[in-house]
């Protein structure tokens, strides 16, 4: 070979190597995509609204620590670490669980903010007031997490950066209320029903169900009558007569709005059922000897349910047909019809201690006779307290995240928390009624964020 | 394709290689070793100016046409050359003598090499003498102690596993700092994995590119310090065969931790009033110490290897082959790795102006892990039987847990459950009502490990083939086209028996990924005398292109053991993935040096990567030293005393892109799953896209002095450096208003700080008895200058045990934080069981009112100590007494601290934080241990690293088997290993869990234990 040869493929190395400009080292992502490629039509708007229910699937996983543990229901099993806080209603601001949980509940409302920053490329107009609805359905149902969970937080209606200081302080949870009446009753409306659309996702029932616990919780308790009158006569909906259909039976008419699961799948399922029914490795969820001891013995139908035969401290409720333990399938109900009916009773007793209405002594007591309990008089000479409502709501929605905000919502948290605490030996604190903000969310704000009192 | 043209072209112009030469006479010669007499076989000898020359035989001798007033050059490694002026000499013999000048040594740089002796910047070289006779398995850990400023860490040394490395400290916030790898001049990333893929037998040296002037040639990757590993070449000569080969015994030092049943039983006798308890009389009807965990768990092994390589060349085509197998079963229980080696190198000259050279690597290796971490093995109940036997099976309990051993038959898995509820006075098992012993739920731990199989298997290939054409003597240009290949494949099986759940956990996993790197890669190199000026001169261009793509498959729901693959019946879920990253890169570098006096060196990088914004695409990493050589000045170059003494000083910048993902600069959304029927893919954002992403930036300064005296007699080096490492590259916290939890930015500084020392002494050289003795040392001082607006942050590892951490500008970048403990225990009167689980105490501990306010809350936590060493050393001593060699190796680490949480699980079998009785006086007085500076110990330690002791037979004796070199030898690995005052655990050094976060650094959770090894090696040459 000649030098020149060589010469000349040394040239063309050159050449070829001084032309890898900026260009070429521009590369598109393969197995994901760049934002600034999407959300461009229908479809793609839809695919923002489906994340939404991706990230309520994040928000069930571990609410049970902060409404059942906290409560007299359960407890955490081996009394250790984070998980041990929360049964002494006495939880650290560098909790683990607190901080996921704002997190991921501030996550929907990112991606309902998302979905709602881009409906406007959305051409198809029945789908464009469902993608709404639902976004504002699920941005209301995560800031009624929050506001229950923290009291004031920040009210974040918009898709919002990391440099958008305004956003980061905590606004008064009535503004915060505010938005979620106004989301609500947008969604209602928005919303299709039942039948228009797959199980799962959002609906105009949906809405106003959660609509009248948000009223109930403001005490506003006649507008919570005309929601709940209306969703007892919706034909869509009617109670199971089996009380373990309802969780075993899934897709079932009793439900207004769940969040679904899969068996056996490394993305679509739960594990909550593992760590409450099996007992786990952590142990978590595990009954207290006062919930075990305040079960009716003539309660054996919801008993079935309610205790593992295996094991009467773990909870029968959501018990696994997966194949494997850890990937669970069971729904996680976050509204059905036995709360609507209990809440009609509620809504109707109007903050009293009692009430004589035979319309509200009806609503309890259809609750009761599906279990085949005994029931009150429906001929007016009865009267249901407060008391009685409350218990009947700890038993039939025993561990689906109602009773610690049942027990403020009656204004009998400091009474029967306090009794609890004294008997497992810790003391009661009314400030650990509300969770202390996230240590990690106080240090990234500036100083924005202030805690709450007491942490 | 590139490389099988080339590799068909380099054997097609091997063939044509011819030799003329026509000359007045031949001259017999032969070359001999100065000290020893021995002949050297493989001596190059050439007549200068010319094309005319040859190689010594096997016995040294030679034969070659010259003529009157040619002027020969002889030269062999590590010899020095010697000239013979040809008058008319028919036959000659020459003795070259040792080189024993290191500073003549000729040091890798990166793109090219130079003389020690003129080196500015810091770069420490280790030649592989007996690096390969050191019983383990990988390259890393056979460095430890060889390079000041290098600590190499056994943080968990199970086999296969890689020790920790750190170049002068820890420089980024967010991630490992792993140093560049770079293997015969082709950066190959800063993967562990290939320190484990290489054989040792086949690395001629190691050098350590340690401050940022030496390391910034390699730009955005030099950050964390440059490993350059410089393979063997064949050498001219006849063809050699080696066999290397050695097989060690490896032991884990019996750490006497676990209380025995006899212990207890009179520990309980001594506290309770002489009683026995009803669960301590039915552990002992049921055999007491039936187990020793430890020595189940922590069971030794034996590490073999075994190298054959050939080794040859003529003039213009050298060659070198090797096979290589290595065999270590590790300490624990299953852990074990294999890998097979295969290589061939070969470089030829095929012009006078042209050399070509190919090498291609490729090894296999498999991994077997130790399933479980140690603590959680052996944290078992003494009395545990491993088996049911004969005597045994007729304690287990057929009742409990509806009946779930009902069948239980000899020969299965013992489970502490099993035991439950036996009726001391029935003399049965109850189905309630009866003594219960059990203390976990937890199924055997030997089931845990045995029916358990995690194994990880490579492939990698990388071949590199090169072409230089020399324009003239001093102007060369050489392209290089390299490839990368790596293959991984990780398995997991979790069996039916594996877990206290059953076959409802059973688990399949299966990932795999292939990585692909290709590298382009052109130099210009000058190198120019012109008089007393010497330039040599690089200006490159390179181009690499990485790929990898994935698959992971999970199955479960599986009934038996039998099919561990994953068939479509059991398949729950998988998904694959691309991504790809390229790197531009133009770098340039002068080495100026005027009469070995005046030394610089400039040289500047430009690297322009696709995984950065296009407001920061590329990255400019320029540095600059100088040194000057007093000895060499008039006033010094006859001193008897000082024979060298150079000062220079070094400042550059260089950089890291590690740890961050391909794409990160981009706002990606990635597709999401629901489980609500009859709807598309959801997508969603993942991360916030910064424009502005860019690479973190490591800022050096670094001057020293190296000096040698007495003519060599003794050296030393000495370095002092600040690393600032700035921009860094960072998850930084953003309120979770925004969506996300963190965003990648470009904030943040810390500082390492330190010095080097190395000093060396020839204190006997004498022709059949030599010692030399080396000693190195260093010290680092890690801080955490700026935290970008989190100065404060705590942190911890495990949510269930959140033993804490601080992040405090001023401090370590990871500081152990919490409360000290006073020296008062809770009585055991207070204790709820004091009696139940074998060597049961507290969880809880008294601690200190350290503000004073009378109340002990958060306020009385302070910081507890750090996880880095304040020194590290090591002193070497090489003694050879006629045939006999010794060398041995003393090496240490003083001041650094460990969180150990080991203790926790092992001696406190209590989980409850509530494990004293409700009438304990002091509750508002006493934290759990792990808050405390109860778990945090004393990780200094002083070890007998390696011994080697070896003898080589004489010539004449193993001639008659056709042998030039029989060596045999006895090593030692740990032999020796004093721990600090108050660790207790298997190993100081452990640091396994958390470490990937450089805040939480320095967390102990069951790492694999230290273990010694004792190795009988050979090495035979023939």
């Amino acid at each position: 070979m000649k030098n020149y040869i060589y010469i000349s493929l040394i040239l063309t190395t050159c050449l070829f190597l001084s032309s890898c400009g900026e260009d070429e080292l521009e590369l598109a992502p393969q197995s994901e995509i760049a934002e600034t490629n999407f959300y461009n039509n229908d479809r793609e708007v839809e695919g923002a609204v489906l994340a939404i229910y991706d990230g309520l699937q994040e928000l069930a996983l571990r609410e049970f620590a902060l409404t059942e543990m906290r409560s007299d229901n359960t407890k955490s099993r081996s009394n250790e670490g984070d998980w041990a806080q929360f049964d002494q209603l006495n939880v650290a601001p560098t909790n683990y669980a607190v901080g996921l949980y704002w997190s991921v509940n501030y996550n929907v409302i990112f991606r309902a903010n998302t979905v709602l920053a881009h409906l406007d490329v959305v051409q198809n107009e029945t789908a464009k007031d469902q993608f709404e609805g639902e976004a504002k359905f699920t941005r209301a149902l995560a800031n009624f997490n929050l506001v229950q969970a923290y009291g004031d937080v920040p009210l974040i209606d918009q898709v919002v950066g990391i440099t958008d200081a305004d956003y980061f302080d905590r606004d008064d949870k009535n503004l915060v209320l505010a938005l979620i009446v106004s989301d609500l009753k947008e969604a209602k409306e928005l919303l299709p029903t039942k039948t228009g659309t797959e199980f799962g996702r959002a609906t105009s029932a949906a809405a106003a169900a959660l609509l009248a616990k948000v009223y109930l919780t403001q005490k506003n308790y006649s507008e919570a009558k005309v929601l709940l009158n209306e969703l007892i006569v919706d034909s869509n909906y009617s109670l199971e007569d089996d009380y373990s259909d309802i969780f075993y039976s899934e897709g079932n008419d009793e439900i207004l709005f769940a969040i679904p699961y899969y068996d056996d799948d490394s993305e679509e399922s739960q594990d909550f059922s593992f760590e409450m029914s099996l007992g786990g490795g952590t142990g978590l969820n595990f009954l207290t000897s006062d919930f075990v001891n305040s079960a009716d013995p003539t309660d054996t139908e919801r008993a079935e349910v309610l205790f593992n035969p295996l094991d009467t401290y773990t909870i029968a409720k959501f018990l696994t047909s997966s194949s494997n333990a850890r990937l669970c399938g069971n729904d996680w109900i976050v509204l059905r019809m036995a709360d609507v009916y209990l809440m009609h009773a509620e809504a109707i007793m109007n903050g009293n201690n009692f009430t004589e209405d035979v319309r509200a002594i009806e609503s309890y007591n259809i609750i009761r006779a599906r279990v085949s309990l005994s029931t009150l008089p429906e001929d007016g000479t009865a009267q249901l307290t407060k008391e009685v409502l409350l218990y009947e709501r700890r038993m039939e929605l025993a561990f689906e995240n109602h009773r610690f905000y049942d027990l403020i919502r009656f204004d009998l948290a400091d009474e029967i928390l306090g009794d609890y605490l004294t008997s497992t030996g810790y003391t009661y604190n009314p400030n650990g009624l509300l969770l202390p903000i996230p240590q990690s969310e106080i240090n990234v704000s500036d100083g924005l964020l202030t805690q709450n009192p007491g942490y | 394709m590139t490389l099988k043209i080339k590799l068909v072209l380099i054997i097609v112009l091997m063939l044509n290689i011819s030799l003329a030469a026509q000359n007045d006479y031949t001259v017999k010669g032969s070359v001999v070793s100065k000290s020893d007499n021995l002949p050297i076989p493989g001596a190059a000898v050439i007549v200068k100016e010319s094309n005319n020359g040859t190689s010594t035989d096997f016995d040294g001798n030679f034969e070659l046409q010259v003529k009157k007033g040619d002027i020969l050059q002889v030269s062999y490694l590590g010899y020095i050359s010697q000239l013979i002026t040809i008058n008319s000499q028919t036959k000659i013999t020459i003795s070259l003598v040792v080189d024993t000048n290191e500073l003549d040594e000729v040091v890798v740089i990166g793109y090219g090499t130079q003389k020690k002796a003129n080196l500015t910047g810091s770069i420490s070289k280790v030649t592989n003498k007996t690096l390969d006779q050191i019983p383990v398995a990988r390259v890393d850990d056979a460095l430890i102690g060889q390079v000041a400023g290098v600590n190499i860490q056994m943080t968990n040394p199970a086999a296969g596993e890689a020790p920790s490395i750190r170049i002068r400290g820890q420089g980024s916030i967010s991630f490992e700092s792993n140093p560049l790898i770079v293997v015969d001049g082709i950066a190959v990333g800063n993967d562990a994995d290939y320190l484990s893929s290489i054989d040792m037998n086949d690395v001629e040296s190691l050098e350590v590119l340690k401050d940022a002037s030496s390391s910034s040639i390699y730009g955005s990757r030099g950050a964390n310090g440059i490993i350059m590993i410089t393979t063997k070449r064949g050498r001219e000569g006849p063809v050699k065969f080696s066999y290397n080969t050695y097989l060690g015994v490896k032991s884990v030092p019996d750490s006497e931790q676990l209380t025995t049943v006899k212990d207890w039983t009179e520990f309980v006798l001594a506290n309770n009033g002489g009683v026995m308890t009803d669960r301590l009389t039915y552990i002992n009807l049921l055999g007491g110490d039936n187990t020793n965990w430890e020595e189940v768990m922590m069971d030794g092994g034996i590490i073999q290897s075994h190298n054959l390589s050939i080794r040859g060349g003529t003039r213009n085509t050298k060659f070198n082959a090797s096979l290589g197998y290595l065999d270590d079963e590790g300490v624990l229980l299953t852990d074990n790795f294999e890998k097979i080696n295969l290589r061939l190198r070969v470089d030829s000259k095929i012009r006078e102006n042209v050399k070509m050279g190919v090498s291609i690597n490729t090894s296999l290796t498999e991994q077997r892990k130790f399933p479980l971490r140690s603590q959680d093995a052996i944290r078992q109940s003494p009395w545990t039987p491993l088996y049911l036997t004969e005597e045994n099976i007729q304690f287990v309990n057929r009742f409990r847990e509806n009946g779930r051993w009902a069948d239980a038959q000899v020969g299965d898995y013992a489970v502490e459950r099993m035991f439950d509820d036996y009726d001391l006075d029935a003399g049965m098992p109850v189905p309630s009502g009866g003594t219960d012993i059990s203390t976990t739920s937890s199924t055997s731990a030997l089931a845990k490990v045995l029916e358990r199989d995690y194994r990880r298997y490579q492939t990698k290939v990388y071949a590199n083939t090169y072409l230089q054409y020399n324009f003239n003597d001093d102007l060369y240009f050489k392209q290089t086209v390299a490839g990368d290949y790596r293959f991984t494949k990780n398995t997991r099986w979790l069996g039916i028996q594996a877990t206290r759940n059953g076959a409802g956990d059973s688990k399949s996993t299966r990932s795999s990924s292939v990585d692909y790197h290709t590298i382009l890669e052109s130099t210009l190199n000058l190198n120019k005398n012109i008089k007393d000026h010497k330039i040599v001169g690089l200006l490159g261009f390179a181009y690499e292109y990485w790929q990898r793509e994935g698959t992971s498959l999970t199955g479960i729901g599986y009934d038996s053991d039998i099919i561990q693959t994953i068939p479509a019946s059991n398949l729950s879920g998988g998904y694959t993935y691309e991504t790809e990253e390229k790197l531009a890169s133009y770098f340039a570098r002068v080495n100026y040096d005027y009469n070995n006096r005046y030394l610089v060196s400039l040289s500047v990088r430009a690297d322009g990567s696709s995984k950065f914004g296009p407001n920061n695409k590329f990255g400019f990493f320029p540095a600059a030293s100088v040194g000057w050589r007093i000895s060499n000045e008039k006033f010094l170059a006859d001193s008897k005393v000082i024979s060298e003494l150079k000062l220079r000083t070094s400042y550059g910048i260089t950089g890291s892109n590690s740890g961050i993902g391909r794409y990160d600069y981009l706002g990606l959304i990635e597709p999401v799953g629901t489980a609500i029927d009859g709807v598309g893919t959801g997508y969603n954002p993942i991360n916030i896209a910064n424009d502005d992403l860019k690479w973190e930036k490591l800022v050096e300064f670094n001057p020293g002095i190296d000096a040698s005296f007495f003519g060599g007699v003794f050296g030393l080096s000495v370095d002092y450096y600040i690393r600032t490492s700035k921009d860094l590259l960072l998850y930084l916290p953003v309120p979770g208003v925004t969506g996300f939890e963190s965003a990648l930015v470009n904030k943040g500084e810390v500082k390492n700080e330190g010095f080097e020392l190395e000093l060396n002494s020839r204190n006997i050289t004498r022709d059949n008895f030599t010692w030399t003795t080396t000693g190195l040392l260093s010290r680092n001082k890690n801080t955490l200058v700026d935290f970008a607006g989190s100065d404060g942050l705590i942190s911890s590892v495990d949510p269930k045990r959140p033993s804490e951490w601080i992040a405090l500008e001023g401090q370590p970048l990871s500081t152990f934080y919490g409360y000290v403990t006073s020296d008062q225990e809770i009585d055991l009167e207070y204790l709820r069981n004091p009696f139940y689980p074998i060597n049961a105490n507290a969880q809880d501990t008294y601690v200190k009112d350290l503000n004073g306010d009378g109340i002990i809350d958060t306020d009385d936590r302070t910081v507890l100590g750090d996880p880095y060493p304040d020194f590290v050393w090591s002193l070497t001593n090489n003694l050879k007494y006629k045939n006999l060699d010794l060398s041995f190796m003393f090496q240490g680490s003083h001041g650094a601290e460990v969180r150990n949480i080991d203790q926790q699980y092992i001696n406190n079998q209590f989980t409850s934080n509530m494990d004293y009785i409700s009438t304990f006086p002091d509750k508002d007085l006493v934290v759990q241990k792990i808050f405390t500076d109860r778990i945090i110990m004393d990780a200094s330690y002083v070890a007998l690293r390696n011994v080697n002791f070896g003898y080589q037979f004489n010539r004449e004796l193993i001639e008659k088997l056709n042998m030039r070199k029989l060596r045999i030898y006895v090593a030692a690995q740990n032999l020796l290993y004093i721990k600090g005052n108050g660790y207790v655990g298997f190993n100081p050094e452990g640091i396994n869990e958390g470490f990937r976060n450089p805040l939480t650094y320095g967390y102990q959770r069951g790492a694999s234990p230290i273990y010694s090894t004792i190795s009988f090696g050979l090495n035979v040459e023939f």
